[in-house]
């Protein structure tokens, strides 16, 4: 029987071992950036659907009697004319004891001054559809009730949604330098394959192989080293994300990204050998074509 | 068969190590190649077996123009040549019969074929007990044998050989000079390069010699049927 050793034995100590091994920090860089990203886009998301179509308006307040009768005409007069203007969904005062209650952290339950002028809250949604003129709406609102003022959260969403966007910008060039160096290194180990056996190709060469069986051989290899370590890759930063996700267990921080991920991600995730194998061959294989076609 | 046409072929901005090569070697021939060292033997073998483009000329293998024949449609033609290198070229890593194995291997042949093949041939070349042994752990004598084995299982129209005998004993030598007239016999057209005149004497067979660039063909004292296998166009002193 003949034996199915190869003509050329690509597995080298270099390429054995260290390929594989740096392969597998390339994947598992880009494991965690795609992670981060799929991450901050679940948050993204998250944030969006919470302050989408809302937005607070805030009255001034009234010293010594905040449940007053001219506090309460404030919030009518300014609910009234929120609830005519086109795109308004509702628009709901805040009690005065909730109000209160947002202050405590800093002054105190007991501590509050009477004569603290607490702002009047009022909660107001709008159809994310309608076009309302914030501008006109806030002019609107002053010249019924002086010293009212619009926190429009679009503002404050659109400014973290930016943020959010940089970040997974920088997850994708992260990605893509990653992707640069491993395609490097798979250049330089086929052109060192190539070197180290250069007698054995030529006569492969001069016996009648054709340029594809010969790259066939580096690319079987390169499928070899690109599958291993991006499998070692993935399961390294699986167990990151795990003891992250461990870590984060717990902290009850609204604004902090949350590390799950989801179904898409994760597949996406497993995908990740797959492509590094993929990304291993093709470039292994069009360095040999390009290196062969210096052959006669 | 073969045909080259005022060939030459220069290394770098070197002087012309070949000049103005015309001849033609008709199927089934066997010549001897000759000349001194540094003549450009080893040169005219490798534009035969198609290691190397000429500088200028014309080169006719089987019927085909290598300077248009598409990069492409080149390994067909190199399977259908035999080489036997002078260092031998076998691969330290691969027992004798995957050694031999090659070039079916790459010609794409089945499993069973290649096994039935190899083993025929290597017993054919005395080497059946060596089968799996390592090129390493053979002599000089056998791994020519394996060399020459793995030239020939691909049955090839053209059998080249570079100082097959340099490496191995008289009756090794002839031996294998044997070998290649069985083959001959079947129809493998052969050239082999050598210094061993005594080898050309003992073989009687027609002698292309190189020197100073140029070729020339010698028939061998008694006159044989091959003399008729080569027409030399540039030869004055032999003319066809």
């Amino acid at each position: 029987m003949i034996p199915r050793r190869t003509e050329l034995p690509l597995g080298g100590e270099a390429t054995r071992r260290v390929i594989p091994l740096i392969v597998g920090a390339m994947v598992y860089l880009a494991a965690l950036a795609l992670a981060g990203t799929f991450a901050l886009e679940r948050t993204v998301q998250d944030w969006s659907e919470g302050l989408r179509g809302a937005l607070t308006v805030q009255l001034p307040g009234v010293a010594q009697a905040p449940e007053g009768a001219e506090a309460k005409a404030r919030v009518d007069t300014a609910i009234a004319l929120l609830r005519e203007t086109d795109g308004v969904l509702s628009a709901v005062a805040l009690p005065y004891a909730e109000a209160q209650a947002l202050l405590e952290p800093w002054l105190g339950a007991d501590d509050l001054p009477a004569n603290l002028p607490i702002p009047i809250i009022i909660d107001v949604s709008v159809d994310t559809a309608a076009r309302i003129d914030f501008e006109q709406m806030s002019q609107r609102l002053e010249n019924a009730v002086p010293g009212s003022r619009i926190s429009d959260n679009g503002i404050f969403l659109r400014r973290l949604v930016n943020l959010a966007r940089a970040v997974q910008l920088v997850g994708a060039v992260v990605v893509l330098i990653v992707g640069i160096a491993a395609v490097s290194i798979v250049v330089f180990a086929t052109r060192a394959g190539l070197t180290s056996h250069r007698d054995t190709i030529e006569l492969l060469h001069l016996i009648g192989a054709r340029d594809s069986y010969i790259a066939r051989r580096f690319v079987m290899h390169a499928l070899g080293y690109g599958l291993l370590g991006g499998v070692l890759g993935l399961v390294l930063a699986t167990a990151t994300l795990a003891a992250l996700a461990l870590a984060a267990r717990g902290i009850d921080a609204t604004f902090l990204p949350r590390l799950s991920l989801g179904l898409n991600a994760w597949i996406t995730l497993l995908c990740i050998p797959l492509v590094s194998a993929l990304i291993a061959m093709v470039t292994a294989r069009t360095t040999v074509l390009r290196a062969l076609r210096r052959l006669p | 068969m073969v045909r080259f046409e005022n060939v030459a072929k220069r290394y770098g901005h070197g002087p012309e190590v070949l000049r103005d090569l015309t001849f033609r070697l008709t199927p089934g021939s066997f010549h001897f190649l000759t000349g001194p060292s540094g003549a450009g033997k080893t040169t005219l073998l490798r534009l035969m077996y198609l290691a190397q483009r000429p500088t200028r000329g014309e080169i006719e293998m089987f019927g085909q123009d290598i300077g248009t024949t598409r990069r492409d449609d080149l390994p067909p033609l190199r399977r259908r040549i035999g080489v036997v290198f002078q260092d031998f070229r076998l691969l330290d890593h691969l027992s004798a019969l995957e050694n031999v194995a090659l070039p079916l291997r790459i010609a794409g042949a089945r499993r069973e074929q290649i096994e039935s093949h190899v083993s025929e041939l290597l017993a054919w070349v005395g080497l059946a007990g060596q089968i799996n042994a390592r090129p390493s752990t053979l002599s000089d004598g056998e791994k020519q044998r394996v060399a020459i084995a793995r030239a020939v299982i691909g049955r090839p129209n053209l059998l080249l050989a570079d100082e097959p005998t340099g490496n191995i004993d008289l009756a090794q030598g002839l031996r294998i000079l044997h070998l290649f007239e069985e083959l001959n016999k079947i129809g493998t057209t052969v050239v082999i390069a050598t210094h061993d005149r005594s080898l050309i004497a003992t073989f009687g067979r027609p002698e292309l010699r190189l020197a100073n660039g140029e070729l020339t063909l010698h028939q061998p004292p008694p006159p044989t049927q091959a003399a008729d296998d080569v027409t030399l166009d540039s030869d004055a002193e032999h003319p066809a």
